[in-house]
């Protein structure tokens, strides 16, 4: 069931509105995350022909999540108008050189906040 | 559609003035709208905002520590939250750390906290440089990071938005606030610059 968007033309009094306040993408929810912090995640391979959070550079790549940031809206589905399905986002590092290589720095790391639905337990 | 450090080439200008006249004559756009929000980015909005969130973590540490376990809610307190700004992560350089933001999905950036992103920062280039070698990006912005420094790149390519928080430079001791806060850059609160006494060595802008 696609979510039906308004078509309404939007006044100057709500566009100062939407500059002020914004659109918050967070759910109150009480679900807990598949996953916690310290936890070894791989991002998933997969190769959705549709909108996707999930950059190819980390797909199949092993990290560790840093921090749960909550729950938000699912923009891999909510990008297509099909559904909000609300998960956890959490913040998850990557070695530079599990990215890209020996050649990067062992110093340095990659972070970045993937869903519930982007990553596998190891 | 008129931005910061943006020269948009003729065929885009004209094409943004077609779809703008479609769109008013089909009643689906206000142009009044679209004035209110350019002129909110062009005079209320930018890189000055950012500026007093990182001087007030300078001078108030109590404000630096909630700024960085909770962003959002810190940059609340001073009103500076809004649209593409509403969940925020605050992340500190310090001379071990040295973070760099960047969004290689399109081109999130905190628009209520920087203003509309820079150009080079939409770009493919930057986009796909700064993951892979945040370093060599960093030296064509003039800055080189130690060996011994740690890079960290954050990807914003969820619903957060980061802000860098520079080290405060050596020398400041006895500026006020709102002197600190006139010199910290933009590019300084994305990564790719530290923040200069404005007698040091003029850095390469970009």
């Amino acid at each position: 069931m696609a979510i039906e968007t308004s078509n309404q033309c939007m006044s100057a009094e709500q566009a100062e509105a939407l500059l002020r306040t914004g659109i918050s993408c967070r759910v109150d929810s009480p679900e807990p995350g598949k996953f916690k912090v310290g936890d070894r995640v791989r991002a998933k391979v997969v190769h959705v022909p549709t909108y996707t959070r999930l950059p190819r550079y980390v797909r199949g790549k092993v990290g560790t999540i840093t921090k749960d940031h909550g729950v938000y809206v699912f923009p891999d589905t909510l990008g297509m108008r099909l559904d909000t399905k609300p998960q956890h986002v959490y913040s998850v590092c990557f070695a530079a050189q599990e990215l890209w290589g020996a050649e990067a720095s062992a110093k340095d790391t990659l972070h970045i906040d993937l869903f519930d639905d982007h990553l596998e337990p190891i | 559609m008129s931005s910061h450090n943006q020269q948009p080439d003729a065929d885009i200008a004209l094409r943004v003035k077609a779809i703008e006249s479609l769109l008013i004559e089909k009643g689906i756009i206000d142009p009044a709208a679209i004035d209110t929000i350019i002129d909110a980015y062009e005079h209320r909005i930018g890189p000055h905002n950012g500026a007093r969130i990182v001087a007030k973590a300078w001078v108030d540490s109590e404000f630096k520590q909630r700024l960085l376990a909770d962003g959002t809610s810190a940059i609340a307190e001073m009103n500076l939250t809004g649209f593409s700004s509403e969940h925020m992560v605050v992340v500190e350089n310090t001379p071990e750390v040295h973070n760099l933001i960047v969004c290689t999905l399109c081109s999130c950036y905190p628009w209520a906290i920087l203003g509309l992103p820079p150009t080079w920062y939409k770009s493919f280039a930057y986009r796909s440089r700064a993951v892979i070698d945040p370093r060599g990006v960093l030296r064509e912005f003039g800055l080189e990071i130690p060996e011994e420094v740690a890079v960290r790149v954050w990807d914003s390519n969820a619903d957060l938005r980061y802000l860098v928080l520079p080290e405060r430079p050596v020398g400041t001791e006895t500026m006020t606030e709102s002197e600190l806060a006139s010199l910290v850059t933009r590019n300084a609160m994305i990564g790719t610059a530290k923040v200069q006494l404005p007698s040091s060595p003029h850095e390469q802008a970009a």
